[in-house]
C-alpha cells in the first residue's frame, strides 16, 4: 500500500516544483552537514569558523552544510533517519536521541577512527555516544547546570560570598524574600528549566549514582530520596523563592529578567557565560548548587556532560572519510566555541585558554574538580520517556503533585 | 455528439489527474492511518504490531489525556454554537435587513477571517502578555488590578483565554454566510409580513430564520466539526500548556508525532478525529432535519452561484 | 388627530432611538475588529519604551521604520512572501487544470457511474486535512520530498480539489449543450471542444476557485510547519512564527512582519472584497 501510494504521489509529482539535485563533477568528494547553528545560535561562529579552517585543510572535499532551528532540526532529522537520506554529517544530541538511530542501524561506528585521536579526546567524554561497547558520535563541547548569583543582590541581605552550604542558601533565600528580592528565576514555560532546578536538588539529596541509575532505567524512580528532594523544591515555591510569573514566562524572558537584576539566582546551562560575558555583567558569579544531604552526596556531583555530537551516517558513500572530518570538525567546534564561551572543551585544549571569560573559566575550575556526572535526564532519556517525565516535572512546578506522586506517576507510565 | 462523449479511454483520461490526487493524498491515507494505528512504531525503525493497545491507551491513560483534550474541544464546540453563531447571527440580521454601509461593515466584519491564524495568534500573544499586554494594562489603568492575570499562563484562564480569537475570529464567517441567506429571503416575504403588522422581530422569527435553516445547518456543522480540528491557534497561543490544560486532540497529535515519536498513536488521533468529524456532521443533518422540513431546500438557485447542491 | 400625531412622532422618535442603538452595537464590534489591526500597526512602529508602558495604544511617537528593515533582512520575510506566493499560485494552477479536466468527464460525457464518482469525490469536503498527516509525511520522506515546494502543493492541491470540482460543475453545467453540438459538426473531438470552448467559457468559475484555493492555502499552518524545515522554502506563517521566537523581547520587528505578512492581503481584500466574500459563501454554501 505504500508502494502504491508513493507510486502515485511520484505520478502527481509531473504537476509539481521538484526540488532539483545537483553536482558537481570536479573530482572533489561531497561531504554535507546538518546543524543547529543558525545565524540566532550562540555557537554560529564556533561553527563556521572551524568550517572554514576545515576547508582550507581539506581542497579535496566540497563541503556543504546547512542549518536548521533546533525545534525544526529535530523533525527534520528524524524524517531523513526514516526515509535513509541522511547527510554525510550531522549534529545530535548524544545517550537517547543518538541512541533511536543507533538502535535502527543508520550510524557509522566510529571505533578505527577515534583510535587516532584517543590522545585528543580522552575516553571519558566517550561516554555518552557508547552504545554496546562501540562509539557512535564525536562529541564537542560539554555543558554543566550552573547556579548563577547575582552578587550585587546578595550583598544587600549581607552575603559577600555565594552561599557555599545548603543551610546557608536557604538563610539568603529568606533574607532576599524579607527585602523583597525574588531569590529565583525559572521558565515553567519550557519544563527543560525546571528540571535543571530538580535534577540539582535531587542529586544533591539522593547522590549522583542513584540519579544516574534512575535515568538508565536500572533502578526505579520509587526511591524516599527523589520523594525527599521534590519536597524541598516545592518548600522552596511554597517559600515564595520562585518568580511566580515564571510559570507563564519562556526561558529567554526569565534570562532577561536575571540579566536585568531582577533575581539573585538563576540556574540553567552554562552556555548561558557567554551571553553573560558579552553583556558585561560582572555581578554574576558561577557555582554549583549546594550539597543537601552530605551523607550521600557531595559536591563535585553536576549534572550536564558532553551532549552536543556530530554522527555520520551508516548510508553516507564516504563514511571513513566523513568519520574523520567530522572528528577534525568536532575538534575545531569545540576550539572555537570554548573560547567563545559557549561550553566546556570535551577535547583537551591544546591552545591558549587565557582569553576565554572569568565565568566559564570558574565552570572550567568546577568541572576540573568534579567527581561524577549526571546528564541531562531528558536527554538521557528516549523520547517518549523524557516527554512524560517532563510532564510530571511541570506539575511538580505547578504545585499539583507532591514528590510521592511524581514518583508514583514515573513508575506506572514509563515504560 | 453522443460518439464524441462516450470514448472510455477519454473520459478515463480526463479523470486520472482528480482521481490520482484524491485517492492518493485523502483516501489512501485514511487507510494508511488505520493500519499505522495497529502499530508501535517510532517513525523509523521496525514496527511492532500491538492490536488495539494504542486505542485501549489512549482512553484509558491519564498521562496522555486524550479525553481531556477532547472534553476541551467539546467546550469550544459548545461555545461556538452557544456564543460564536447566536452573535454571528443577530449582526447578520441587523445588517441583513438592509441599513446604510452595510457592505462596509460587512467588509470589515470579515476582515479577521482573511488574517493568517498566526498572526491573529502573535497579536493575541500580546494582548494577554501579563507585563506589557494591552488588557492587563487597561485594566490597572482602570484600577482593576486585582483583576488582572497571567491569562495564558494560568490553567484557570488558560482555556478561556485561548478560546476567545479563536471564537472571535470566525464570527465574520458565519456572519458572512448567514448574511447571504438572509438577502436571499424574497423581500415578498418580508413585505407581506410587514403588511400584516409583524414588528422587526417576528419577521425574523417567523419568517427569516426558518428560511435560513440550511445555512444555520451548515454553520453549525463548520462550527463543530472546525472546534473539534482545531489546531492553528491553539498552538500559537499555548501549544496545549499551561499542564495540558489547553490540550485539544489535534495539538496532543502532533505532540504524539513529533515530541513523542509516537506514529501509531498519532495515527490513532488522527483517525478518531475523522470519525468525530463525520458523526457530528451526520448528527447535526439529523437534529436539523427532526426539527420539521425546511423550505429552504426548495429554492433552485440560491445566491446565483450556479447550481445547488442538496445537503 | 393631534393625538395620533403625538403618537406618530413619538413611534418615529422611538424608531430614531433604535437605530442609533443598532449602530451602536454595530461600530462597537467594527472598533473590536479594527483594533487588532490597528495596534499591531502602530506598534511595528515604536520601541520597546513606548510599547511597554509609555504609549501602549497611541500613534508612534518615533517612527521607527527600522523595525521593517529587521524583520526583511532578520526575519527573511520577502523570502517567506515569496514562497507563500510560489506555492499558492501553484497550487491554485493545478487545482485549476485537475478540476476542469474532472468536471469536463463528469458533466459532458456519458458513462455509468458518473453520479456515484461524483459522490465520491465530494466525500473530500468533509475529510480534515489531520487525516493524512502521517502516512503524507512517512511518504513524503520516502519520496526525499520533505522541504520542497511539492511537499505542499500536492497536499494543498488534493484538499481544494473536491470544492474545486464542485464550483465548476456549478459553472459548467450552465453551458449550454448546444455549444458542444455546434462545434461538433464543424469537426471538432473532445480535446478540441475542452480546449476552445469550454475552458475559454469557465473564466469566471476560475475566479472563484483561485480565491477559495489562495485562502485555504496562504494560511495554512499544520503542514507548513510539519512538511517544511529549511528557511529556504518556508511559509509566511511559518516564518512569522519562526520570527516571534526570535524576537521574544522585541516586539517592533515583530509586529513589521505581522504588517508585511497581513497588509497585502489586506489590500487585494479591499479592491475585491465582493468577489472574496462570494468565493467563501460558494464554498460553504455548496459544502
Amino acid at each position: 500500500m505504500k508502494k502504491l501510494l508513493a507510486a502515485l504521489l511520484a505520478g502527481v509529482m509531473v504537476f509539481s516544483l521538484a526540488a532539483c539535485g545537483k553536482g558537481a563533477d570536479d573530482g572533489k568528494t561531497d561531504l554535507t552537514m546538518w546543524c543547529i547553528a543558525t545565524e540566532s545560535d550562540s555557537n554560529r561562529h564556533s561553527y563556521e569558523a572551524s568550517i572554514a579552517d576545515f576547508k582550507a585543510a581539506h581542497p579535496e572535499i566540497n563541503f556543504t552544510w546547512e542549518a536548521v532551528e533546533n525545534q525544526a532540526y529535530k523533525t527534520k532529522i528524524k524524517a531523513a533517519v526514516s526515509a535513509n537520506e541522511m547527510p554525510d554529517i550531522f549534529f545530535t544530541w548524544s545517550c537517547a536521541f543518538l541512541g533511536d538511530f543507533v538502535s535502527a542501524g543508520r550510524v557509522y561506528c566510529v571505533d578505527d577512527v577515534y583510535a587516532t585521536y584517543k590522545s585528543e579526546l580522552p575516553e571519558v567524554m566517550m561516554g555518552n555516544v557508547k552504545y554496546d561497547g562501540k562509539y557512535y558520535g564525536v562529541p564537542m563541547t560539554m555543558n554543566i547546570v550552573g547556579m548563577f548569583s547575582n552578587m550585587d543582590l546578595l550583598k544587600e541581605v549581607g552575603y559577600n560570598e555565594v552561599p557555599a552550604t545548603y543551610e546557608e542558601l536557604i538563610d539568603c533565600c529568606d533574607k532576599l524574600v524579607a527585602k523583597g528580592i525574588i531569590p529565583f528565576g525559572c521558565s515553567g514555560k519550557e519544563t527543560w528549566c525546571v528540571t535543571e532546578y530538580l535534577e540539582s536538588i535531587i542529586e544533591k539529596t539522593a547522590g549522583a549514582t542513584a540519579l544516574n541509575e534512575i535515568f538508565a532505567g536500572r533502578a526505579s524512580w520509587n526511591n524516599a530520596d527523589v520523594v525527599k528532594a521534590v519536597g524541598i523544591f516545592q518548600e522552596m515555591i511554597d517559600k515564595e523563592y520562585f518568580d511566580p510569573d515564571g510559570i507563564a514566562l519562556t526561558n529567554d524572558e526569565v534570562k532577561a529578567n536575571f540579566m536585568a537584576g531582577k533575581y539573585a539566582f538563576y540556574m540553567n546551562g552554562t552556555w548561558n557565560c557567554a551571553d553573560f560575558a558579552k553583556a558585561g555583567l560582572d555581578f554574576v558569579k558561577v557555582s554549583e548548587f549546594p550539597v543537601i544531604d552530605s551523607s550521600k552526596s557531595q559536591l563535585g556531583e553536576l549534572i550536564g556532560g558532553p551532549s552536543d555530537t556530530l554522527a555520520v551516517a551508516a548510508g553516507s558513500k564516504n563514511a571513513e572519510l566523513a568519520a574523520k572530518s567530522a572528528f577534525e570538525l568536532a575538534k575545531g567546534i569545540c576550539h572555537y566555541g570554548y573560547l567563545d564561551g559557549c561550553g566546556l572543551p570535551a577535547w583537551t585544549p591544546d591552545y591558549d585558554t587565557s582569553s576565554v571569560n572569568a565565568l566559564t573559566q570558574s565552570v572550567s575550575e568546577i568541572c576540573a574538580n568534579a567527581s561524577q556526572y549526571v546528564l541531562f535526564g531528558d536527554t538521557a532519556m528516549s523520547a517518549d520517556s523524557a516527554a512524560i517525565y517532563l510532564d510530571y516535572v511541570s506539575k511538580i512546578y505547578s504545585s499539583k503533585i507532591d514528590g510521592q506522586a511524581f514518583v508514583d506517576g514515573l513508575v506506572k507510565d514509563i515504560k | 455528439m453522443k460518439k464524441i462523449y462516450s470514448s472510455k479511454w477519454k473520459i478515463a483520461l480526463f479523470m486520472a489527474p482528480a482521481l490520482l490526487l484524491f485517492v492518493g493524498i485523502l483516501i489512501l491515507p485514511i487507510f494508511m492511518s488505520g493500519y499505522y494505528s495497529f502499530f508501535d512504531w517510532k517513525g523509523y525503525g521496525p514496527k511492532e504490531f500491538v492490536e488495539l493497545d494504542n486505542y485501549v491507551e489512549l482512553f484509558t491513560s491519564d498521562n496522555i489525556g486524550f479525553l481531556k483534550a477532547f472534553g476541551n474541544a467539546c467546550i469550544l464546540a459548545f461555545i461556538s454554537v452557544v456564543i460564536q453563531l447566536p452573535l454571528a447571527l443577530f449582526l447578520a440580521l441587523l445588517l441583513g435587513k438592509g441599513r446604510k454601509g452595510e457592505r462596509g461593515f460587512l467588509s470589515i466584519y470579515f476582515i479577521p477571517v482573511l488574517i493568517s491564524t498566526v498572526v491573529i495568534g502573535q497579536l493575541w500573544l500580546k494582548i494577554y502578555n501579563p507585563e506589557y499586554g494591552v488588557l492587563n494594562v487597561a485594566l490597572r489603568s482602570l484600577g482593576l488590578e486585582e483583576w488582572t492575570r497571567r491569562w495564558l499562563g494560568d490553567e484557570g484562564t488558560a482555556l478561556m483565554a485561548a478560546f476567545v480569537p479563536t471564537v472571535w475570529q470566525y464570527v465574520g464567517y458565519h456572519m458572512l454566510l448567514l448574511y447571504a441567506g438572509i438577502k436571499s429571503v424574497p423581500p415578498e416575504y418580508r413585505e407581506a409580513a410587514m403588511i400584516d403588522g409583524a414588528s422587526e422581530g417576528k419577521v425574523n422569527r417567523y419568517i427569516v430564520i426558518p428560511y435560513i435553516k440550511p445555512i444555520l445547518k451548515i454553520s453549525t456543522i463548520f462550527a463543530v466539526t472546525g472546534s473539534f480540528k482545531s489546531f492553528d491557534l491553539i498552538y500559537v497561543l499555548t501549544n496545549g500548556g499551561p499542564d495540558h490544560a489547553t490540550e485539544v486532540p489535534s495539538t496532543l497529535m502532533i505532540n504524539m508525532l513529533f515530541t513523542r515519536n509516537r506514529y501509531g498513536m498519532g495515527s490513532t488521533i488522527a483517525l478518531l478525529l475523522i470519525v468525530l468529524c463525520f458523526a457530528a456532521a451526520l448528527i447535526i443533518s439529523a437534529i436539523f432535519k427532526e426539527r420539521g422540513d425546511d423550505y429552504g431546500t426548495k429554492r433552485k438557485n440560491t445566491f446565483g452561484l450556479g447550481k445547488k447542491k442538496k445537503n | 388627530m393631534a393625538r395620533n400625531e403625538r403618537t406618530l412622532s413619538g413611534l418615529v422618535r422611538r424608531k430614531r432611538i433604535k437605530e442609533t442603538l443598532v449602530y451602536i452595537v454595530l461600530i462597537i464590534w467594527l472598533l473590536i475588529n479594527l483594533f487588532p489591526i490597528y495596534w499591531m500597526f502602530t506598534f511595528s512602529l515604536k520601541s520597546n519604551t513606548e510599547i511597554f508602558g509609555e504609549n501602549v495604544v497611541g500613534l508612534p511617537r518615533e517612527w521607527l521604520w527600522s523595525n521593517y528593515e529587521k524583520a526583511l533582512k532578520v526575519g527573511n520575510i520577502f523570502k517567506y512572501f515569496l514562497n507563500s506566493t510560489i506555492v499558492a499560485v501553484v497550487t491554485i494552477a493545478v487545482v485549476m487544470i485537475v478540476a476542469l479536466m474532472a468536471t469536463f468527464a463528469l458533466t459532458r460525457f456519458f458513462w455509468k457511474g458518473r453520479e456515484k464518482m461524483m459522490s465520491f469525490l465530494m466525500l473530500g469536503l468533509t475529510i480534515p486535512i489531520h487525516a493524512s498527516i502521517v502516512p503524507i509525511y512517512v511518504t513524503l520522506s520516502r519520496l526525499h520530498l520533505l522541504s520542497t515546494y511539492a511537499s505542499l502543493i500536492i497536499p494543498y492541491a488534493a484538499f481544494s480539489l473536491a470544492m474545486a470540482i464542485l464550483i465548476c460543475t456549478g459553472f459548467m453545467q450552465g453551458i449550454p449543450f448546444e455549444l458542444d453540438e455546434a462545434a461538433c459538426i464543424d469537426g471538432c473531438g473532445a480535446f478540441r471542444i475542452f480546449f476552445k470552448i469550454i475552458v475559454p467559457l469557465m473564466k469566471p468559475a476560475v475566479a472563484t476557485v483561485s480565491i477559495y484555493t489562495f485562502l485555504q492555502c496562504w494560511n495554512e499552518l499544520m503542514f507548513a510547519n510539519i512538511f517544511i524545515s529549511d528557511t529556504a522554502h518556508k511559509t509566511l506563517p511559518v516564518g512569522v512564527q519562526a520570527l516571534s521566537g526570535q524576537y521574544l523581547t522585541e516586539w517592533g520587528p515583530v509586529g513589521a512582519a505581522m504588517v508585511l505578512a497581513t497588509f497585502p492581503m489586506l489590500i487585494f481584500y479591499i479592491f475585491f472584497s465582493k468577489k472574496i466574500q462570494d468565493s467563501f459563501i460558494a464554498g460553504a454554501i455548496k459544502g
